[in-house]
């Protein structure tokens, strides 16, 4: 993920601009946790700091979780995660669009761990893989650089049927 | 045969046009050459050596008169004028343009046919026993349920981007000839106490490490089909690696974690999600069932096909190795050999794709089916008409009798049309057929499989041929490695009651392989070494390796002096 974020986002069947960017801890300046500003994204490291620290934050963060992680790594169960004012979304990281971990933690995260918040795919995402995405339950989608938002958009009603009745689309 | 509904054909329609919108942001240089790659393997299309190979997918191996010929206009149209049958089932263009490919796909779809997921590393075409549904030692017939797998496989949003390739096949017979031992699942659909399901193998394979499958449930009712594939896909998905692709396949996951605990893993994960949303239900199973249609046949008895039989030595000769039992008395299935000397195993002109076409309208339903040992059969044939066929089918060169036996050579493209190949195949193939172009003595070594790929990947199978033949590079030039005593069934170990899925066995080498110009003349010695050795024509080739072992054949072949009567061995089988 480049620091400078794309610019838009897919979020609930629309575009909108992307003020999220991703925070970089500085450990050796003792910054682990980014200030309490609206739109960091932070790493499975920054929130464990977070479980425990800045119980007053106001501004909520995202969570990036790489697609090889478990939903065990967020150390709530579900429930506690959504009682807590200071997370926006859950984001899982793609470091290759064919990395199909991501898709099966995605399900995970939605029908084991029961997360029923946003949940954003980050990193190589295509025009051509939002519409599978979507229906593993992603509901918002930050474009790799040469995909066009708007050509995501459409795509994600490229099917307007589909066979597997476990996995609905989740946004068309 | 499955008739697509409003759904399927929505799918395929909307499948083209997303892949036309692909293929024009690829050609506008809006999509890179990388992502473009998984895209257009997910829609059959490869990059070859002399141009891009499109794969179309025949699911299940069934195929109707209309969408042959629909074949046979796109290969005339965008192709050479022919066409190459796979060992999936699947049918492969060696020569369209990127460009037209959408319109290919487009064409495909107006006759319910696509090109999706033959290949990547996705769920491929799901196969079967080419006897399905007709077979007389079948238990289960597997036609509906390999439907279910279709769909439930097709565009699966979770099972889109595996570590690897993922292949499953479903036998419903006694006798296993889809060769369920050696896929990523192997399904043999069974009863038990008097409900349908099915028994599970998982890492069998070949490639450059083959393996075969391992049973890990022997019973899973047919409502719980799809959440065991999906508990078993899902383990795959999230623990098979993915920093090598020659590990990358299931059976290294199997054999790492053990199959035991492989099974444990998916069976904990499998009661999680028992009886959620993708189990099957009654309903369903009415709704795919319903959408089928089934040959209205006859009622007729068995007959002798009779006079032209015991006068015409070629008709018998043909009845005898290319006309199979069937379940319904009067009826016959015929393979149609696309086997012929010449050729390549597995390819078919325009023409004949027409000519069968029509045979099949006039003798078999108009339906047909794609053998994975590369040939075609017309299943619902009343024995009455098997002369008739038999002379049409010979016309055309498409009754080449030698089904089961071994110029019945199941063969990859090959390096002259594949760029993964280390070594050509077809010529190979080619000199064998020559070697043994005497139909009697061919008839005389009886059944013996014969496997030649190209390289490791064993598109072809070569480790479970009785004879198995692999190409090699040495230093830049083509050599062939042979293995003996594979076998893609029957083997006693796999034996379940009356059932023998799962009985494949691997070959094994039997030295240093040869050059070229030298196969001939080693599969003759082992030809004649099996006919020297054999206690009676019932003991087939693969019986003598199996009681007898690889040593005599070995040093039949690689003996300095030995001098093999192939004259006499000859003789002694005519006797």
């Amino acid at each position: 993920m480049p620091e400078s974020a794309a610019s838009k986002l897919i979020r609930n069947g629309q575009l909108e601009d992307n003020p999220w960017r991703l925070y970089q801890p500085d450990p050796a300046a003792g910054c682990a946790l980014p200030p309490d500003t609206p739109g960091w994204m932070i790493e499975l490291s920054s929130w464990k700091e977070l479980l425990h620290a800045q119980p007053g934050r106001k501004c909520p963060v995202g969570i990036v979780m790489p697609s090889d992680g478990d939903c065990s790594d967020l150390m709530l169960d579900a429930e506690a995660l959504h009682a807590r004012k200071d997370v926006a979304f859950i984001a899982i990281q793609f470091l290759q669009y064919g990395d199909g971990r991501g898709y099966s933690l995605a399900w995970m995260l939605r029908q084991e761990y029961g997360w029923s918040g946003e949940l954003r795919a980050v990193g190589d995402v295509l025009i051509d893989t939002v519409h599978y995405l979507a229906r593993c339950g992603f509901t918002s989608f930050v474009m790799k650089p040469g995909h066009d938002p708007a050509l995501a958009l459409e795509s994600l009603r490229a099917f307007s049927g589909h066979y597997q009745p476990g996995y609905a689309n989740s946004v068309a | 045969m499955y008739h697509y509904d409003e759904l399927d054909q929505g799918l395929i329609e909307q499948r083209v046009a997303q892949f036309r919108g692909q293929t024009r942001r690829f050609l506008d240089g809006r999509l890179s050459e990388d992502d473009f790659r998984t895209l257009r393997l997910q829609n059959g299309l490869y990059i070859q050596r002399h141009s891009p190979m499109l794969r179309v997918a025949i699911p299940y191996g069934m195929l109707a008169s209309y969408q042959l010929r629909k074949l046979a206009e796109i290969s005339r149209r965008w192709d050479k004028g022919y066409g190459h049958f796979t060992t999936r089932q699947n049918i492969q263009f060696n020569w369209p343009k990127l460009e037209d490919v959408p319109d290919i796909l487009a064409e495909l779809a107006t006759v319910q046919m696509h090109a999706i997921q033959t290949s990547g590393n996705c769920i491929r075409n799901t196969t079967t026993d080419h006897l399905a549904g007709v077979a007389a030692d079948e238990v289960i017939n597997p036609l509906i349920w390999c439907e279910i797998i279709r769909q439930w496989s097709v565009l699966h949003p979770e099972f889109a981007f595996l570590p690897r390739k993922f292949k499953i096949a479903v036998s419903g017979a006694a006798t296993d000839r889809a060769a369920v031992g050696v896929h990523d699942i192997g399904l043999q659909a069974m009863e038990q106490e008097g409900e349908v399901g099915f028994r599970v193998w998982v890492g069998g394979g070949l490639g450059r490490t083959p393996l075969v499958g391992h049973s890990i449930k022997p019973f899973v009712r047919w409502q719980d089909l799809l959440t065991y594939l999906q508990a078993v896909l899902r383990i795959y998905n999230l623990h098979g690696r993915r920093d090598n692709k020659y590990k990358a396949r299931i059976k290294i996951l199997v054999k790492d974690l053990t199959p035991a605990v492989f099974a444990q893993e998916v069976e904990t994960l499998w009661q999680r999600i028992k009886d959620g949303p993708d189990t099957i239900t009654q309903a369903q199973l009415q709704r795919i069932a319903h959408l089928f249609t089934w040959p209205e046949y006859e009622a007729l008895e068995d007959e002798h096909a009779g006079v032209p039989a015991t006068s015409n030595r070629a008709f018998a000769r043909w009845l005898r190795s290319n006309v199979h039992k069937h379940k319904q008395p009067g009826y016959a299935a015929v393979s149609v050999s696309l086997k012929a000397t010449g050729p390549a195993p597995g390819d078919i002109t325009a023409e004949q794709m027409e000519c069968v076409a029509e045979l099949a309208d006039r003798y078999s339903f108009g339906e047909l089916r794609v053998s994975h040992e590369q040939n075609l059969v017309l299943a619902d044939v009343r024995q009455r008409d098997l002369f008739a066929l038999w002379q049409a089918l010979d016309g055309s060169g498409l009754a080449t009798p030698n089904i089961g036996l071994l110029t019945n050579i199941v063969s990859c493209p090959g390096g002259d049309y594949c760029s993964l190949a280390n070594a050509a195949s077809i010529p190979v193939a080619r000199a064998i057929q020559q070697q043994f172009d005497d139909l009697d003595y061919l008839h005389d070594i009886g059944p013996l499989d014969l496997n030649i790929s190209g390289c490791m990947n064993a598109c072809s199978h070569h480790h479970i041929g009785h004879i198995g033949i692999l190409g090699v590079d040495k230093n830049g030039q083509e050599w062939y490695q042979v293995t003996l005593g594979g076998r893609q069934n029957g083997a006693n170990q796999g034996r379940v009651g009356r059932v023998g899925a799962g009985g494949a066995l691997l070959g094994r080498v039997i030295g240093p392989a040869f050059a070229r110009a030298q196969i001939p003349e080693v599969v003759q010695k082992l030809v004649t070494t099996y006919l020297q050795l054999r206690d009676s024509e019932n003991e087939h080739f693969i019986d003598v390796v199996e009681r007898l072992g690889i040593e005599s054949f070995k040093q039949a072949v690689y003996a300095k002096h030995a001098e093999p009567d192939d004259q006499k061995a000859k003789e002694m089988a005519h006797a």
